[in-house]
């Protein structure tokens, strides 16, 4: 392996490893051969992405975000996963609450993920203002627990949901990939039901800077794209990281959170 | 609510990791079980009603393929091993079947390992490895490898010692397609090969390496180690390539607590991948366990066909419990 590229990636989870080196096997003997680095949060990460310690990174949309802000937009979007294109997030409450989309919640307790989280926290408080609820109409609560992960863990969507089952909220904004988590209202219809759903939005996608020449990325995308279902050792490493399918970046699919970003004050870095 | 209790424990697992969660009310069970079939994950025991702690161990992720994970030719049925003889010129000091010159011969007979080879061809075994003892002490062994190679591709395991007098006209009689020699050879040079298996083995040992390969035969070389001291397994592996021994037909295996051995890896059939294997006294899981009444099948050799399904089931119910637990022990 001579210069191979580098990606770094936030151990959110111990599948990571896996995940990585399966990546990492996939791209051995190929003209794009890479190792990766692992990193314990995105602003750590994204650091490293702008020291030039990494070629690429698997960033979170506000990780992606937050790059195009301190960059000045001197980066470039490479690839991102199937799902990250229709990405969602939901609202849950108790069945028998009597919410029923955005104009019902206000005066109610709504239930936060942390607070870099754009699917439990950002995202939420955008398309509610959006449709015309603001902050001050509600009671919001806010869960930082994996502060740092960008609710990557789901750990804080998962307390938001028990604060409304344990009845101290009386509505949780989650990401769709937790809500499908626990079953959505399928497996137990009396515990939890949607009640509204935002538009959906882009999540992860890999990063680069504009200054990574196309002959080092231009191969890596190639083949990052090729992996395919149907090839067992592939497919191992496509459902690992919760997948069908690599696909190029779908840029308008970020603009909500640069706004929301821009209107609520979120930080461009950390 | 247990699904929130699932999403965590599961969630802060690696791929394949393993998690017992509470289990609160009763009918949460079956709601664990249909949320592990919804998001892809394995139930893969609850404790029975009568503990009074109710409880589901729950994998992250489904059961692995075991063809996918250990290959085909590793699959429980793709082996089988016949114990020729206990009987041996040697006396190893770490030997799994504890043979000797003194051992009783427990022979198999040559009609009935003839039988077995063209039984388990018919039940959709790949491949013979004929072990002991010493199978080269044997007067038919000439005849016994015939028959087998006539029905799958065969190895016999042997020290190398005996190819001299009749030893050498049975091994210039054995077929040289479908058939290979694996022999034991422990280091690179005497000291640490004959501290186990007796003053002037090794000498012997690499003489019939040379003698085999210039016949003609394929030729594996097996070494069982301990503690290599540094550099020793690649000093052996130099000394292999000199002796054109493929790197792929060079093997190096620990020493199992098994037999004679005084100390190696603890080996249980709970961990333990079947490689099915007959000697006199029955069908065993493993030819390191062959006389490990732990590690004993059945009595019933023949028909062959019901122990090779019977250990493809237990294997199956095995691996789908104790998967991440299970291992290879590769005798060859």
């Amino acid at each position: 392996m001579t210069n191979p590229l580098v990606i770094g990636a936030v151990a959110y989870t111990a599948n990571v490893v896996p995940i990585w080196e399966g990546i990492r096997d996939y791209f051995r003997d190929s003209p794009a051969e890479m190792d990766f680095v692992l990193f314990s949060n995105y602003g750590r990460q994204v650091d490293a992405l702008l020291a030039g310690h990494i070629d690429i990174a698997w960033n979170t949309n506000l990780a992606y975000v937050r790059t195009v802000l301190q960059t000045q937009g001197r980066c470039r979007a490479l690839a991102m996963r199937d799902t990250d294109t229709t990405f969602a997030t939901v609202f849950v409450a108790r069945p028998g609450s009597g919410l029923n989309g955005p104009q019902s919640m206000k005066g109610s307790r709504l239930a936060l993920g942390s607070a870099d989280s754009a699917q439990a926290a950002i995202l939420p408080m955008h398309y509610l203002a959006r449709a015309g609820i603001d902050e001050s109409e509600l009671e919001v609560a806010r869960f930082n627990s994996d502060i740092g992960k960008h609710g990557d863990t789901g750990r804080s969507e998962l307390d938001a949901i028990a604060a409304v089952i344990a009845g101290d909220a009386d509505v949780a904004a989650i990401g769709v990939t937790t809500w499908d988590a626990i079953g959505r209202d399928e497996l137990m219809p009396d515990a939890l039901e949607e009640v509204w759903r935002t538009e959906i939005y882009c999540h992860c996608m890999f990063t680069a800077l504009d200054t990574l020449p196309a002959e080092r990325y231009e191969p890596w995308v190639k083949k990052l794209l090729m992996m395919d279902w149907d090839i067992p050792a592939d497919r191992r490493i496509l459902e690992l990281e919760g997948l069908r399918q690599w696909v190029p970046p779908q840029l308008a699919g970020y603009s909500a959170l640069f706004e929301a970003v821009a209107e609520q004050g979120v930080a461009s870095r950390w | 609510m247990v699904i929130l209790n699932l999403v965590r424990a599961v969630s802060a697992l690696p791929d394949g990791g393993v998690v017992e969660v509470a289990i609160p009310h009763p009918g949460d069970l079956e709601l664990a079980r249909r949320w592990a079939e919804r998001t892809g994950n394995t139930v893969v025991s609850a404790s029975p009603e009568t503990t009074g702690r109710r409880t589901v161990l729950m994998r992250r992720g489904r059961t692995p393929d075991a063809a996918l994970t250990l290959g085909a030719d590793r699959m429980p049925g793709a082996r089988l091993w016949i114990y020729t003889n206990f009987h041996c010129n040697l006396a190893c000091d770490y030997c799994c079947v504890a043979s000797s010159p003194k051992a009783a011969k427990r022979e198999l007979g040559a009609d009935l390992i003839s039988r077995l080879a063209v039984q388990a061809a018919d039940w959709g075994v790949r491949e013979l490895y004929l072990t002991g003892g010493e199978p080269f002490l044997r007067r038919d062994i000439a005849e016994i490898v015939g028959s087998c190679t006539a029905a799958l591709p065969t190895t016999v395991l042997t020290n190398g010692m005996l190819f001299r007098g009749h030893g050498l006209r049975a091994l210039q009689a054995m077929p040289r397609t479908g058939f290979a020699l694996q022999i034991s050879l422990d280091s690179a040079t005497p000291d640490v090969h004959d501290s186990h298996r007796g003053a002037g083995s090794w000498a012997r040992a690499v003489d019939g390496i040379r003698t085999a390969t210039a016949e003609g035969f394929r030729v594996r070389v097996a070494a069982t180690i301990s503690a290599p001291t540094h550099g020793a397994l690649q000093h052996l592996r130099q000394f292999l390539d000199a002796l054109e021994i493929p790197p792929g037909d060079q093997i190096i295996r620990p020493i199992a607590l098994q037999g004679a051995a005084p100390s190696g890896v603890r080996l249980t059939r709970e961990t333990l991948v079947p490689e099915v294997t007959v000697t006199t006294d029955g069908i065993y899981w493993h030819p390191v366990a062959a006389t490990d009444e732990r590690a004993l099948v059945t009595r019933l050799i023949e028909p062959l066909a019901p122990a090779l399904d019977r250990v493809s089931a237990l294997f199956a119910e095995q691996w789908a419990a104790t998967s991440t637990a299970t291992s290879l022990f590769p005798c060859a």
